[in-house]
Order: C-alpha cells, then structure tokens, then sequence
C-alpha cells in the first residue's frame, strides 16, 4: 500500500529541489562526454565505437551508481536525521513497502539517466545489438543491489548528511576506478586486472558491456551469475539492517 | 477507547513504567502530567505499538496494538517531523495516502484539516517556510488526516509563543466539542487545566495521583490559597499555625490554605499586629496540587 505513495514523495522532494534534479541529469552525461572522448583519443576507435563502449560503464558507474546507491543512503540519512522516519514508524507502512518505495523512485531516477545517456550515445552513432529484456534486467538487478547497499550504508553507517560524501569518497570513488567505470578494465595491469574480480562493479560493468555489444553469453555468464548473487546478497543485506535499525530507533 | 491495564516496562534495569493502571472514554480529553522521565513519552509508544511492555496489557478500542489499530491511532509528537520541502497539502496528502486515502475522499480531507488548522491560504507553501506555530498546526493535521479514533499528542504547545500556542489550543477544543478522543501529555500545567477532562500524574513511571479538576482539588483542603508578605515571616508562620492553617512555600512565596470562603477583612484579622507588606488571593490550581502530589514543597 505504500510503496507508490514512497516512491513519489521522494520524486516530488527532487522535484522541488530541481537543482539536483539538473545535477542529477547532467553529471552521466559529462561523464559520458569525457569517457568516449578519452577513448576516442587515445585508442583507434571510431567516434561511435567509443560512446558504444563508454555508454554501459557510465551507466553503471555515473549514472546508477549515485543516483541509486548514494541516493538512497542520502534518503535513508535523511528521514534518519531529520527523524522524519519515527512519523513513518506511526503509520501502517511496513518496511518492505518502504524498501520497494525507495527502490522505485530511484529506479526511475536511473532509468532516466539511462535513458538519456542512450540518446546521447545513439546521437553519436552508437550501435546496441544485445537482448533489450536482458539489458534491462542487467540494469533493474543492478538497482536493486545499489539500492540494497545503500539500505546497509545508511541504516548502519552513514548517521549524517555529511557521512555519505565521506563513504561515497572513500569507497565509492576507488570501487568505480577499479570497475572499470572511468577506465575500461581491459586497460588495468594485471595486478589491477586480478584486484578487480571482487569488485561487484567490475562485474556489472563487464555484464553489461557483453550483453549490450552481444558478447557470447559463455564469456559473460559468471559476470551475470556474479550479479545476481550479489543483488540478492544486498537486498537482504540491506532487510536485516533496516530491521536491525527498527529495533534501534523505534521509539518517539 | 484505550485501556492501559498493569503496564510495567524497564530499560535494562532501570524501572521506567511500574504497574501503570489508565482509562481513558471515548470523548475524554486526558491529560498526562510529569517531569521530564516521568514516563509519559514511554507510554506513548507503547500505546502506538513501538514498544512492547515487560508486563500489562494495552487495549486500544478493546483491540492489543497491531498493525490494524495504527489506523485508529493519530499521533503530533513533540518535534514537527514534515517533510520540509513539501507543502502543506504534499505532506498531508503523503500520510493520507499511507493510511489508504486516495482520490476524493483523501482530496476533500485534506481541504478539511487545512480548514481545521487555519492553513488553507498557506496550502501550497513548503512545510520550511511556516512559522513554528504553523508547523505545529500542520503536525496535527497530519495526525488527523485518516480521521483517527485516539489522538495523541505530544507536548503539543512546547517552544510556542502565546499566539501560537492559542491557535493550538482552538484546534484541540475543536477536536473536544467533535467527540475525539484525545490524549494529551505535557508539563504546561494551565494547558491540562484548560482544555482536560481528566488529569492523571505520572511521577517516575507510577501514576500517582487521577481524576477531574474538581475531583483533584479535593487532594487540598482548601477553598483558596493566601500568599502573605511580610518581613517577619517567623511571626506569620506561627499566627497560621496557632490558628491551625497549613501552610506551604511555593517558591520564595509564604502562602496558606485557607478551609473556607472568607472575606479580605476576616484574613487580614487572622494576621493582625503583624506589619504585612502585601496579600494576594488565589483559586486552588492545578499548580498546587502538582507540587503537593509531587512532594516538591
């Protein structure tokens, strides 16, 4: 019952803030801008290949990255700090309403994104030959496993506004260079290349990059087999501490 | 409408409810008195089901507190808790929709708790730009959006100014004169004594002392209190006690209960050849039966 009404308080609090509604909408596509221009620059692709292959590492890193796991810890911060949580507590919302809710609204805000990166990539000659339902199944399981760490970052550690940038920097940034995110991992040494296989955006990057340039499945499987255990791992991850948080902070 | 029966709750070791017994009828305005630790924020959330009691039982409507009685419960607690960069109808229409309003029925409710709260000019302002009495109009409404059976409010004046908290007040007599049941709890002795039917005092998780303001007045044996200066104060302390008069400080003042109706010239006798610098008179308060079951004086 109340995941819609979550889901579009949270849109409507961006829409009111439209500063970061913009900031929202223009930060993938600079990234997007500047990871084809790179590799257009430095390797012997066309212009098109370059944004064919920066389109899904700025999905995945710019673009779903922050939106959905540094935008639901601001979230959960948020009701946290400005207690708006404990009025929550008071109605029938059950956590996974809640839950869904904040999945929902930052999956619309990630496909947007995604959306318009797609139109920029397209606009300069990209091609997408990969299964549509997949790539979107990539991309709804990628949300999930954000969303869900971003329940376990702002439940358990981030306690402040001022927290999520310090958590975003310290682990955020590292996570999204060592996924290949800003650099294609084909490019890392090997030693980075070996660091990269417990990095969960390594291998969201790389899944998604397979399926939507129809790399045979044999060599993109375990990415995606990676993914889905880690969504699942996040999602409950991300239950326990919410629940976990309920027992802590249930009390007016 | 609520039924607290034997509710004892401890943190850790510490006793913060012990063997709390209080009704409250449907159409009762309550108000819970105590100092801060009393108690009474305890209370609250184990009647809105966030706490579970070590022992009792809690009935609201004759049901124990589950997901289902969260719906006949409308809680202001004491911080405003809005969604600061809605509006007044976003927050309002928000928590309407948690409580399964929709459409009409949600629209045409949220017109009536604007109305309510004298807020339907400031319907499309964000909830940061009203004044705190605003703010704290709006937080009732959002207690009142489903149309609640047991309102609880939680220190509803606290930090207002004179108008702002008059404002409140209007709100709360109009939800009294509707037949709401309501559930007051606050340390703002002339608010009980404003607007409840029936006060019960907490002090350190008991409830010590319950009824009507008349019926608490009885716990004084007095019709009015005399608050007498005088230098000598030794000398009015002895002439009251000769004439058998309890008498009591309430702060830095020297007072007595005076057991009958008397006119200014029998008490000044009371007093007489004794250099008196002032008088005053004054109806038994709620202030001074706090501070007699308190055992502050």
């Amino acid at each position: 019952m109340g995941m819609i009404p979550v889901a579009q308080r949270i849109l409507l609090e961006l829409v009111h803030r439209r500063r970061s509604l913009v900031l929202w909408s223009v930060f993938p596509v600079f990234i997007l801008l500047l990871n084809a221009t790179i590799l257009e620059g430095r390797t012997q692709l066309s212009r098109a290949e370059a944004y064919q292959l920066a389109t899904p590492i700025t999905i995945v890193g710019a673009a779903l990255f922050f939106s959905c796991l540094g935008g639901s810890v601001c979230t959960v911060v948020a009701e946290r700090e400005q207690q708006t949580i404990k009025r929550l507590f008071l109605s029938p919302l059950g956590g996974l309403s809640y839950f869904l809710g904040i999945f929902l609204a930052h999956s619309v805000i990630g496909i947007g994104q995604t959306l318009v990166v797609f139109a920029i990539a397209l606009f300069f000659g990209a091609e997408f030959k990969g299964s549509v339902p997949l790539i979107m199944l990539i991309i709804a399981l990628s949300i999930l496993a954000y969303v869900g760490a971003g329940f376990i970052l702002g439940t358990q550690i981030a306690k402040r506004t001022e927290d999520v940038n310090a958590l975003i920097a310290t682990f955020g940034v590292p996570l999204l260079l060592l996924g290949g995110s800003f650099i294609p991992a084909s490019l890392f040494p090997q030693s980075l290349k070996d660091l990269a296989i417990w990095n969960p955006v390594f291998h969201i990057n790389e899944v998604l990059a397979g399926v939507m340039n129809s790399t045979p499945w044999e060599e993109v499987g375990h990415h995606f087999t990676f993914l889905v255990f880690f969504s699942l791992t996040m999602v409950s991850g991300g239950w326990l501490s919410y629940r976990a948080m309920l027992e802590r902070e249930r009390n007016l | 409408m609520l039924k607290l029966k034997g509710i004892s709750k401890n943190f850790k070791d510490r006793p913060v409810l012990r063997n709390l017994n209080l009704t409250i009828e449907p159409g009762t305005v309550y108000g819970l008195l105590g100092p801060n630790g009393a108690g009474k924020t305890t209370t609250i959330n184990i009647i809105c089901n966030l706490l579970k009691p070590d022992r009792g039982e809690v009935l609201i409507a004759d049901q124990p507190p589950n997901h289902q009685t969260k719906a006949l419960i409308g809680v202001a607690p004491q911080q405003n808790l809005l969604y600061q960069t809605l509006t007044c109808r976003e927050n309002l229409a928000f928590f309407g929709r948690l409580y399964g309003l929709q459409g009409k029925g949600l629209h045409q409710r949220i017109e009536e708790c604007l109305a309510l709260i004298d807020l339907s000019d400031r319907v499309n302002s964000p909830a940061e730009t009203l004044s705190g009495g605003m703010q704290r109009r709006l937080s009732m409404a959002i207690a009142l959006i489903h149309q609640p059976k047991l309102v609880i409010l939680d220190e509803p004046t606290a930090g207002l100014d004179i108008e702002a908290r008059y404002q409140v007040w209007e709100v709360i007599r109009h939800l009294q004169r509707s037949g709401t049941t309501i559930l007051i709890t606050t340390h703002l002795l002339d608010e009980v004594e404003r607007l409840c039917d029936k006060i019960g005092i907490l002090q350190q998780g008991k409830l010590i002392a319950e009824g009507s303001l008349p019926q608490l007045r009885r716990l004084i044996q007095a019709q009015e209190i005399v608050t007498i200066q005088a230098q000598d104060q030794q000398a009015i302390i002895d002439r009251g006690k000769a004439l058998g008069l309890v008498s009591r400080r309430y702060g830095a003042d020297l007072s007595f209960w005076i057991p009958e109706l008397l006119d200014l010239k029998q008490i000044l006798e009371y007093f007489e050849g004794i250099p008196i610098d002032g008088i005053s008179r004054h109806p038994v308060s709620l202030e001074h039966i706090y501070l007699e079951v308190m055992g502050y004086i």
